[in-house]
């Protein structure tokens, strides 16, 4: 075994091949290389790397001596992205229903790898309908201001207000000029009606000219109003950006604006939708939008998701950054943007049909994404989830109390999402039931003024029979923020 | 299969919570508080001091160290309002921000929901939320719902869970 040379190459590998993989590459370069195929000599060389290359790693024992060394001289290849679980129980006994399988899945950066700031392509959309007028267009101004500040010579920039038009204030450019930007928002005056999709069209005509991979486009939306007529083909727009690697934050203020629709607009382009109550959190808003723009450490990110014979994956939600819930029947997955900061945390609950005693695979992913910082832009990872099956009847301790503190959340959330859905429906009684019961588990863990939210609401709800805007707001996106770590503490074993 | 307590629906086996209602299935009923043995009480007087006369504006967080004596581990958190010390629990969904579970803290009687560290101004409290074993400050057992001055140093004990109290 020679561990200066890359076996996996010789191959035409990667180090995260399967056995099945290795063998059929090795079967195909024989039959090109032998010898004998070729009638002549000079392709002798390489066949013997290739059969050196196979005689280590078709044996697991050698194969992993072999990583190992490659590992310790610094050779190995690492992958940009770390890719880590924990199970619900670390033993299954063997039986013949089905049992569930929670596996918590947590993607973070490598951290020996710096992160690179990208530029960015950024086009904010502002609301400049009659509404906000007064305060709420002075706040988004001041914050406005505030992103214009922020940034760099090569970042592009653009401001695109909308009322019953849509009038491209800053058209997008790098270097921009501060000072003369500035006077051009303290001209901005409100008027006229909400008419988002004219906004969404020149804001992403502004995001095109300038689209590049080396650049993060992206597009903030603010509103604090309904648009009348135009949804499903603002969600359609949403949707061919975020196919054009454009994603897109909505942000809307006060009672007024139609979550549903914010939500399935930045769903669809792989972004995130917020609430604010008040105009003067806009600013606050903003800054955290340029904070995960500025972080991105990986982007595009797919995940092919195979799961094992016996084994039905039943539901898989996002857990952080935020809690969404994800559709795994396609088998692939596009959990969009890494921080560096923010972990990706995925939820996966697995039905699994246990089979024998011994170890038994669940699921298999390879998780492909852009790196911008890392030296080799185009990574994939592959990962493996692996249960012990053992012949008795109990299971091996509780499970993780991290994971069910997550798993207690993420059914509060499940209860909220059920509940619109009963309101949709117009099972009102259902959906005030649910939220009183959503009350006391929000109590049990703390989340007070959410609970209290919550039964005001589902009061209202069975006296007049609909919810007020403002609390089903809340109450959405309250859930949707639950924090995924015990709140403040940080501190553990040490 | 396995059927939810508090809704009737059924799961497959090892499902953790019900998705109809919220309820946790795994119901460990043994694990509830045991009064231990009382050795030493002593009750400590009422110490309420002044509460929030100075810096009522002050919210820097303050930063609590605790060791914990027997296990050494050491927990550090800062406090802006409130933090709650116990042991979770997830079959009543009870979810501390400081977990004694790890210290033992079923068997050493720890309360689910044990005492909490509130703070006003930039004084901090400790107070006893109705534990089984009691809280101790000190030495003393705190009259419970009744919050004590915390401070640098001070030794607490949650019934028989030793800490040591740092400000950093």
């Amino acid at each position: 075994m020679d561990v200066r040379v890359d076996y996996y190459a010789a191959l035409g590998l990667k180090p995260h091949a399967t056995p099945h993989e290795i063998r059929t590459a090795y079967r195909i370069l024989v039959r090109r290389l032998h010898p004998d195929a070729r009638g002549e000599s000079n392709g002798n060389e390489r066949f013997l790397r290739v059969q050196a290359a196979y005689e280590v790693l078709r044996d697991p024992g050698q194969r992993q001596a072999y990583d190992r060394q490659r590992e310790a001289e610094g050779l190995a290849y690492r992958p940009a992205l770390v890719i880590e679980h924990t199970l619900s129980y670390a033993a299954l006994p063997l039986m013949e229903e089905e049992q569930m399988v929670y596996a918590l899945v947590r993607v973070t950066p490598n951290p020996e790898i710096e992160l690179k700031r990208i530029p960015f392509n950024l086009c904010l959309v502002v609301d400049r309908s009659t509404s906000m007028q007064g305060i709420r267009l002075q706040r988004v101004k001041e914050a406005v201001n505030t992103i214009i500040d922020g940034l760099e010579d090569r970042d592009v920039f653009s401001l695109v207000t909308f009322g019953d038009r849509a009038q491209v204030v800053i058209e997008a450019r790098s270097q921009l000029d501060k000072a003369s930007a500035k006077a051009q928002v303290r001209a901005i005056h409100s008027a006229g009606g909400t008419e988002i999709l004219h906004g969404l069209w020149a804001g992403l005509t502004e995001v095109d000219r300038w689209r590049s991979a080396d650049t993060a486009s992206h597009l903030i939306l603010l509103t604090d109003g309904q648009t009348y007529g135009d949804e499903e083909e603002c969600i359609a727009e949403a949707q061919a950006a975020g196919e054009r690697q454009i994603t897109i934050t909505t942000i809307g203020i006060g009672q007024d604006w139609n979550d549903q629709l914010m939500d399935e607009i930045a769903r669809r382009s792989g972004g995130t939708s917020h609430y604010i109550d008040s105009a003067s959190r806009v600013t606050t808003s903003f800054r955290s939008c340029i904070h995960t723009l500025s972080t991105i450490f990986a982007r595009d990110m797919v995940l092919h998701l195979r799961s094992a014979e016996g084994v039905q994956i039943h539901k898989v939600y996002r857990v952080s950054p935020y809690m969404e819930s994800l559709d795994p029947r396609p088998g692939i997955l596009a959990p969009g943007h890494l921080d560096a900061d923010r972990p990706l945390s995925l939820m996966f609950q697995c039905l699994v049909r246990t089979q024998r005693p011994g170890k038994q695979r669940v699921a298999e992913f390879l998780l492909e994404a852009t790196v911008p910082s890392a030296a080799a832009r185009s990574q994939q990872v592959r990962h493996e989830i692996e249960v012990e099956v053992v012949d008795g009847l109990e299971l091996t301790g509780p499970p993780p109390p991290h994971m069910v503190s997550i798993l207690g959340k993420l059914a509060i959330f499940e209860m909220q999402e059920k509940t619109m859905q009963d309101l949709a429906a117009g099972e009102l009684e259902q959906a005030s039931h649910r939220l009183e019961t959503m009350a006391t588990r929000l109590l049990s863990i703390g989340e007070n003024e959410l609970a209290k939210a919550a039964l005001l609401e589902a009061g209202r709800l069975s006296r007049t029979g609909s919810l007020s805007p403002e609390g089903r707001k809340r109450i959405r996106y309250g859930t949707r923020g639950l924090s995924m770590l015990p709140k403040e503490v940080h501190g553990d074993q040490m | 299969m396995i059927k939810c307590s508090s809704c009737g629906k059924r799961h497959p086996e090892n499902t953790l919570f019900c998705d109809e209602c919220g309820a946790y299935l795994q119901a460990e009923e043994h694990k509830r508080t045991a009064p231990l043995a009382i050795d030493d009480v002593d009750w400590t007087e009422a110490d309420l001091g002044v509460t929030g006369a100075l810096d009522e504006n002050n919210t820097q967080p303050v930063v609590v160290r605790l060791s914990i004596a027997d296990s050494g581990r050491e927990i550090e958190f800062p406090v802006s309002k409130e933090i709650t010390l116990g042991r979770l629990d997830a079959a009543s969904a009870t979810f501390p921000d400081v977990d004694l579970t790890p210290d033992n803290g079923l068997e050493k009687g720890v309360s689910r929901r044990h005492a909490r560290i509130t703070r006003k101004a930039s004084e901090l409290y400790l107070e006893d939320l109705g534990s089984v074993n009691g809280t101790y400050l000190n030495g003393k057992r705190l009259t419970p719902y009744l919050p004590h001055a915390l401070k640098d140093e001070d030794e607490v004990r949650l019934s028989r869970i030793l800490m040591h109290v740092h400000f950093a």
